[in-house]
């Protein structure tokens, strides 16, 4: 295979990428030049054209996104979602702690196409680096007049403003976070009226991912057509991908959606393949909530498509966290059940309970009082809930219910066996001080 | 209206309804908690969801949706077409009120809701029987967050009605969500308790035994007590009520829909205000005074008594002068029956406003609103029937008089006979009258409570209180609303309007309809009364 030229990442690794004045020298803020000298349509057009699905996990074209905002509005806003609070994902930490004048000149170029008026930027709590880094770049970019009045002496004016958020998971959910931004509790709204209508303040507002404004100047720049050309055609472009977990080299690599989660692991210039003596049991190939894959289902392609043959949710956030051997499945199942019934909002009945019976069932398995029941009202729990079949109003409970599901249904052997192997008095015991 | 099909039957609806709504109007029980009329719509209980037809994405073709949708959040349009009686649906229904108690206590033997809890009506209807948890249960506190009510928070099914309430409604903000997830608790804010005039609404609004009143708790089962439709006579304002009694006591008031008067909600100072009623100090018989003799007539007696003494008086007095007190806390009917009964003995007779209570000013709420925002009002005017009482005396011409001004003739001597009534509440002598009420040669007192009137009565009858009456409030827009008996009055005593209907020569068992009827022959206003709207029976 040919090496991948990096794209996203080009400016990673060089000294001081986070200066303007070296962001500039690297060909830097061309992009928004050129962009601010096109129309708003024709970026679109370039973006629809490119195929930019959103890097956030659901995979929707941003171009199409944009196409919703109604045509006689008057002010627009735009949402840069940099919570990534997806567990084992960094990507968007990566970009912005290496180069975070790219998603600045991307946040503007696509404020621009949708004549936003302003552009919040939300952060993560935990994200207190990137906070200093991201906004030592925007008062950078505000005195050599990049951001505020006249950009770069055209007519177009834009603010930018970091929002940080206060450590929910479900604010990533785009109207979990607009809720954030107004100060509210961050839980998701009901939709419709969908934010592109009626969203931040209850105005049209577009929320795209870090990553995804991060390639749109690699778009203008160098056109839809170069973009689209590269990765498969229902997974276009470039796209960052992370690995952690007992492995050589974890780390955020940049690829092509053509690649395979076995590539990833294994290939020296990425995962480097298990540390020595480590043997693979499985892995969370997209973020946790989007499914197990077994050691044996390594060839899955890392693109919006395939995954959903493995039984998958689907790409999510394309951060696969790798766990060995001697990693007991118990301890995988009730961590995953830990996180969501802790980050599920409570709005929802379904998500509300059934993440919470699901933890305490995962809880007791692991503490050895399982019963071979469990199981089966784990499965029956993970049907009962998510958006998907219209469930819930966000879809967290779609990501809790994938991991959970995809543990029990891969690993049964294995968690059958645990529970046939414990003592029974032991387990009764243990069932009675839980009660 | 819109034409719907709803589980394969068509149901004509009004536009811009809810599916939830349109379903509930013809009769379907849909199992619903976060949904009420009143408030923004949250749609996260999920226990309203059905099936929806709609077209295929790509062949177009009608087919029912792979998605289970919420009926509180789906408006109705022409043609849809959705489905409760579905597998899927009930199946959803029974998953989702196994979640509810997964949590939940189970206490119901003691909890106050117990009989009108929607959760255990659902869980009967469309639950399960047994739970499959074998685990422990999420224990959360009961929380005592305002002087009046209790947060049983194990109990709560976090449909958020009553956060929702103290934003929309009395724009008060007390409550909020606390926590994440299955640990999410209704809560108040520190230092900042539970305590705005609407309060007592949340407990209403709750659809099982989180929010519970403190006045009622552990009094009485719900099943024993008897609902009868009233009028609140608190203000001016007279809003649609049910007065909840057993043993005739009276245990609690609650709001009745009224989109004319009060939406679904009521104030604290009406809910709580029917104290009095259960007072030992009410006079409760009639009393004859001769000199110092005092005796106490039997009832089928009294309307020939007030009749020979008003006549007597008028014959043997030469300019002679009557003058009669109407309350604004009297029922129309009542004052019509005494302003007849008076006007025929004494055709010239002075008919007095008795005086109207006023506190403080209007509260709109939510606060600071205007317009259609305001989501409802207490007026400043503490009686019912104001308006009612003017209708009456402009309807009956003649003389009439403020209150002040009549206590100054009357203290002038320049009445030789006349009749009070009083029924307020509260003490409502402000000013003393000892010496007005004294220069009456002939002097009836119709009230509730002892006071200077009383005491220098020749004739003391006892008045009713409004729930132990019938007859109608006109409230401060005019409309006339009438009000049903829900109790007995006090041992001895007779309703107001029976005695005054047979002392102005009616026989028979007084209603205030049949009152109404006589008095729109002269006064058309009383053709009309305006009831509060029946509401269908699975809404809450």
């Amino acid at each position: 295979m040919a090496k991948f030229e990096p794209i996203l990442l080009k400016n990673r690794g060089v000294v001081n990428s986070t200066a303007l004045k070296v962001y500039e020298s690297r060909g830097g803020y061309q992009a928004l030049r050129k962009a601010l000298k096109m129309t708003p349509e024709t970026i679109t057009e370039e973006v629809k054209k490119a195929n930019l699905r959103g890097r956030g996990g659901a995979g929707f074209p941003a171009g199409v996104k944009w196409g919703f905002l109604p045509k006689d509005r008057t002010r627009t806003l735009l949402c840069v979602n940099g919570d990534e609070s997806e567990p084992p994902t960094f990507c968007n930490r990566v970009l912005m702690e290496n180069d975070p004048h790219q998603l600045i000149e991307g946040t503007i170029i696509s404020a621009f196409a949708t004549q936003a008026q302003v552009a919040y930027i939300y952060l993560r709590v935990e994200f207190h680096e990137v906070f200093h880094i991201v906004q030592k770049a925007i008062d950078e970019a505000y005195a050599a007049g990049i951001l505020g009045k006249n950009i770069l002496g055209s007519d177009y004016s834009l603010d930018c403003y970091i929002h940080r958020g206060a450590g929910a998971y479900v604010c990533g959910e785009e109207t979990g976070l607009i809720e954030s931004i107004e100060g509210k509790r961050g839980q998701p709204r009901i939709k419709p009226p969908f934010p592109a209508i009626e969203g931040l303040f209850r105005l049209p507002t577009v929320v795209n991912n870090v990553e995804t404004l991060s390639c749109v100047p690699h778009i203008i720049e160098r056109g839809g057509d170069w973009f689209s050309s590269i990765g498969p055609e229902h997974s276009t472009g470039p796209k960052l991908f992370s690995i952690s977990g007992p492995v050589k080299n974890p780390g955020c690599y940049e690829a092509a959606m053509d690649i395979t989660m076995r590539d990833l692991l294994e290939r020296e210039d990425m995962g480097g393949g298990m540390l020595p003596g480590k043997k693979l049991k499985g892995v969370l190939p997209g973020g946790i909530s989007m499914g197990v894959l077994t050691a044996d289902e390594l060839d899955m392609k890392m693109d919006f498509a395939d995954p959903a043959k493995y039984g998958l949710l689907g790409l999510g956030t394309a951060a696969a966290v790798v766990f060995d051997e001697s990693t007991d499945i118990r301890a995988v199942l009730r961590n995953v059940a830990r996180f969501y019934a802790s980050e599920s909002c409570g709005q929802c009945t379904q998500c509300r309970e059934g993440t919470a019976w699901m933890n305490k069932m995962a809880t007791r398995i692991e503490s050895g009082a399982g019963r071979n029941e469990d199981l089966d009202i784990l499965l029956e729990t993970a049907r009962n809930m998510g958006m998907m079949p219209g469930l819930s109003i966000c879809g967290l409970p779609d990501g809790a219910t994938f991991p959970i599901e995809t543990i029990v249904k891969k690993y049964r052997g294995e968690l059958e066996a645990a529970i046939a192997a414990q003592s029974a008095e032991a387990a009764e015991q243990i069932l009675q001080t839980m009660n | 209206m819109a034409k719907i099909i709803i589980d394969n039957q068509e149901v004509e609806c009004q536009e811009g309804i809810t599916v939830l709504q349109a379903a509930s109007k013809a009769g379907w029980d849909v199992p619903h908690y976060c949904f009420h009329p009143g408030l923004s719509i949250a749609a996260s209980c999920r226990l309203c969801l059905m099936e929806q037809k709609m077209p295929h994405p790509q062949t177009r073709e009608m087919g029912w949706s792979p998605k289970l949708m919420p009926a509180c959040q789906t408006p109705v349009r022409d043609g849809l077409e959705v489905r409760f009686a579905s597998d899927k649906v009930k199946q959803n229904r029974a998953n989702c009120l196994e979640f509810y108690l997964l949590d939940h206590p189970l206490d119901c033997p003691v909890c106050d809701q117990a009989g009108e809890c929607h959760l255990q009506d659902y869980s009967q209807r469309f639950g399960n029987a047994e739970s499959r948890m074998v685990d422990q249960k999420h224990v959360t506190p009961k929380k005592d967050i305002g002087p009046k009510t209790l947060l049983y928070t194990d109990r709560c099914v976090l449909c958020t009605r009553c956060v929702r309430f103290t934003q929309e409604i009395s724009g008060t903000n007390e409550l909020c969500l606390t926590n994440r997830g299955s640990k999410n608790e209704i809560d108040v804010f520190p230092g900042r308790p539970l305590d705005n005039p609407l309060q007592g609404n949340v407990v209403d609004l709750c659809p099982v035994g989180c929010l519970l009143d403190k006045s009622f708790l552990f009094k009485r089962r719900v099943w024993e007590l008897k609902g009868t439709p009233s009028t609140c006579p608190g203000c001016a304002m007279g809003c649609s009520i049910r007065v909840d009694q057993a043993d005739e006591h009276v245990y609690r008031l609650k709001p009745r829909y009224n989109p004319k008067v009060n939406d679904w909600w009521m104030c604290d100072e009406g809910r709580f205000g029917f104290e009095y009623v259960h007072d030992d100090k009410r006079i409760a018989a009639p009393v004859v005074r001769r000199g110092k003799d005092k005796t106490t007539p039997e009832w089928q007696d009294l309307p020939g008594i007030l009749k020979t003494r008003f006549e007597t008086h008028v014959r043997e007095h030469e300019g002679a002068s009557v003058a009669v007190v109407l309350s604004p806390f009297m029922a129309c009917e009542e004052a019509w029956l005494l302003i007849r009964f008076i006007r025929d003995i004494a055709p010239s007779a002075v008919l007095v406003m008795g005086p109207v209570p006023v506190e403080g000013e209007d509260q709109q709420f939510p606060a600071g609103a205007t317009g259609d925002a305001v989501k409802f009002t207490i007026l400043k005017e503490k009686c019912p029937n104001k308006r009612g009482i003017e209708m009456l005396l402009e309807a009956a011409g003649g003389e009439t008089l403020a209150f002040d001004a009549f206590v100054e003739k009357a203290t002038a001597g320049e009445f030789s006979a006349g009749w009070v009534v009083g029924g307020y509440p509260k003490a409502w002598v402000e000013k003393p009258v000892g010496k007005a009420a004294a220069k009456f040669e002939l002097l009836v007192a119709q009230d509730m409570f002892e006071n200077e009137f009383t005491a220098a009565a020749d004739i003391v009858l006892p008045a009713c209180a409004w729930v132990e009456r019938d007859g109608s409030f006109a409230n401060h827009a005019g409309l006339i609303q009438p009000f049903a008996r829900s109790i007995e009055p006090p041992a001895g005593a007779m309703r107001d309007g029976q005695y005054l209907f047979e002392t102005a020569g009616f026989e028979g068992i007084y209603s205030g309809e049949r009152v109404r009827e006589l008095m729109a022959a002269t006064i058309p206003a009383f053709n009309e009364v305006c009831e509060a709207p029946p509401v269908p029976a699975h809404t809450h």
